[in-house]
């Protein structure tokens, strides 16, 4: 079997809670954080989760790179139809302040016992870039596109797998 | 069947619509009504025998029924369908278990008064009750689309009475949908509430708890749109079963809607449903609706007549419904604050923010019209008359809610305007203190 293969094999039957980012790297905001604060994070970052409280974090939202859009729109730029509304409540010149204001309520979580596979397959069901892991519903991780690149690369190189690209075969980064 | 004919009447309505949405945009009323100008003049270059019925096969009755004329219903049908669905699952279910007493009272007392006038108005202009009730239905709910824009507009919109009329509206929304069994369901009073309970336990109560297991088992499928495929097939068995049992398959749209609103995964689908909906079935919908209304029913007085009294009913009933609901529980602040200047000029607010009617009204009107409750032959004056009303409702809110909110955007600027003063002064006062340090540390 090819060295890729088998990394990616291994790569998909990862556990997530043994990839996971600390928690204290992720970009989290409670419920009343002020927008600016959420758009200051946004700049260097493609998330932001908003919980209850730090001490519970209880998952209540998130806001993505895209939701900035809906954020900074001018009213006028909205359609006002039925099963339309929703993002139209967003805007800051609509009145929104706070994170909880502008974040999608409806999150797309999985559990921290899945695997990568069950991750990827998730976010390929649902376009998304990232999944909040929780544990009831609390939040416990994360993982984005981002992590799992990172993960895969390491795995090549941890394994020494040879990168087969354009035919012929280079060694890949050295850790 | 030759469907050439068909294919460029759904093709030209498409484009008409979406033309006509925007232009009406443009001058900040809600697109439906550009939808509903441009079906009225393509049904009306039949109607005036301009266009042979066969090329522009876009309205039956009148002697046009064929095939494609069926196939344009049904088109039309599967619109208000698809509409209903996208707004439940819209719908922030979580947000409407927070709605507060007064909204729940305003909303209540909202839709029942237009309801009561309107039917024993109707019933005094000589309709039957249950064609008299149908038409109080379509002065149930209100659209809150052109509210939330000019709320917005004011700045006024994450007030106390902003937030009220927002949950009030979606609540309204579906009283107003589930009204429209009573006025099409057939059999005695208790065989319907039977079905009705019958009919909640099955899909609300049952799906509520079974969705999650249901979506699961989509998602393990792994087929290409698997998860939105099984969604909508689920929502056509809903709409089977009300269609079945009050003859009103929008009831089991909305509920499958509102119960997939709940899963993040069924709000991921919502982008997919607005390209079915809004791409092809919603406008056509509408443009379907607005050929139904015949010109020549305004040679007789009475379609005018009837406008006159659905626009007065519609606007008095709901400003003295919703605003009365609202000023007897006095914003939560108790007795003293009942008879104050503050609760009637809030309840006014919310009266007049709940004038807008559109989609709603419209999907009951085709709902009674299909269903029955409002026979053939009264139809194109109760078409005549609703498009009237909406027209109505939605060209005065916007200079009535300006009028009403004139109070507190005067007093928001003034606070605006005192903040700024103070900040400068504070300002100014920080950098004299400052030259003065800097002098005595010269000096020094």
């Amino acid at each position: 079997m090819h060295d890729v293969e088998r990394a990616l094999q291994s790569f998909h039957s990862l556990r997530l809670e043994d990839i996971m980012p600390p928690m204290t790297s992720m970009p989290v905001v409670t419920v009343d954080a002020p927008i600016l604060s959420v758009l200051k994070i946004l700049k260097t970052r493609h998330h932001v989760w908003v919980v209850r409280d730090k001490e519970s974090m209880r998952l209540k939202g998130v806001i993505r790179y895209l939701d900035v859009i809906d954020i900074l729109l001018p009213p006028e730029a909205y359609k006002f139809k039925l099963g339309m509304t929703s993002r139209s409540l967003k805007s800051i010149l609509g009145g929104a302040e706070k994170a909880i204001d502008v974040a999608e309520r409806d999150v797309l979580t999985i559990e921290k016992d899945s695997t990568v596979l069950d991750a990827l397959l998730k976010m390929r069901r649902y376009r998304a870039q990232v999944l909040a892991v929780v544990d009831g519903d609390r939040l416990v991780g994360e993982v984005s596109l981002r992590l799992l690149i990172n993960e895969f690369l390491r795995l090549l190189r941890t394994g020494d797998v040879k990168w087969m690209q354009h035919g012929s075969s280079s060694q890949s980064e050295s850790p | 069947m030759d469907a050439t004919w068909l294919l460029f009447t759904i093709g030209i309505s498409l484009i008409l619509a979406k033309i006509g949405d925007s232009i009406i945009e443009r001058f900040e009323l809600p697109g439906v009504l550009g939808e509903l100008l441009m079906g009225m003049l393509l049904g009306n270059l039949v109607y005036f025998g301009i266009v042979p019925p066969h090329y522009l096969p876009i309205v039956s009755g009148y002697g046009f029924e064929t095939t494609a004329t069926e196939i344009s219903d049904f088109l039309a049908k599967l619109g208000i369908i698809f509409l209903l669905f996208l707004g439940a699952l819209d719908t922030d279910v979580e947000q409407l278990k927070k709605t507060g007493l007064t909204a729940t009272v305003s909303t209540v007392l909202g839709v029942f008064v237009p309801l009561i006038i309107g039917w024993y108005a109707l019933m005094a202009m000589g309709y039957p009750s249950r064609e008299a009730f149908a038409g109080g239905v379509l002065l149930t709910a209100t659209s809150i689309g052109l509210t939330v824009r000019v709320m917005m507009d004011l700045g006024v919109l994450r007030s106390e009475v902003g937030a009220a009329s927002l949950s009030a509206s979606v609540m309204d929304d579906f009283l107003g949908i589930a009204l429209v069994i009573f006025a099409v369901g057939s059999g005695s009073l208790l065989n319907l509430s039977i079905k009705i309970v019958v009919f909640f336990i099955i899909t609300g109560v049952l799906g509520w708890y079974l969705i999650d297991h249901y979506i699961r088992f989509a998602e393990r499928l792994h087929v290409e749109k698997g998860v939105l495929g099984m969604a909508v097939g689920m929502m056509f068995l809903f709409a089977a079963l009300a269609e079945g049992w009050f003859a009103a398959a929008i009831e089991g749209a909305f509920m499958m809607g509102l119960i997939l609103s709940k899963l993040p995964e069924g709000k991921r689908i919502m982008e997919d449903i607005r390209a079915i909906g809004y791409g092809l079935l919603i406008p056509f919908f509408f443009v379907h609706t607005g050929a139904m209304l015949d010109l020549r029913v305004f040679e007789n007085g009475n379609a005018i007549k009837l406008a006159v009294v659905l626009s007065a009913v519609a606007i008095i009933g709901k400003v003295l419904g919703r605003g009365f609901g609202a000023w007897i529980t006095a914003w939560g602040r108790g007795r003293d604050f009942l008879f104050t200047k503050e609760n009637f000029w809030m309840s006014l607010q919310m009266g007049i923010g709940s004038i807008p009617r559109t989609e709603v009204a419209l999907v009951d009107l085709m709902v009674a019209i299909q269903g029955g409750a409002i026979p053939p032959e009264d139809a194109p004056e109760f078409i005549a008359a609703t498009l009237i009303f909406i027209t109505v409702s939605v060209l005065i809110t916007p200079p009535l809610l300006k009028w009403a909110f004139r109070r507190d955007i005067e007093s928001t600027i003034a606070e605006k305007v005192e903040t700024r003063k103070s900040q400068i002064s504070e300002r100014k006062k920080r950098v004299i203190q400052q030259k003065k340090g800097i002098k005595s540390k010269l000096l020094k």
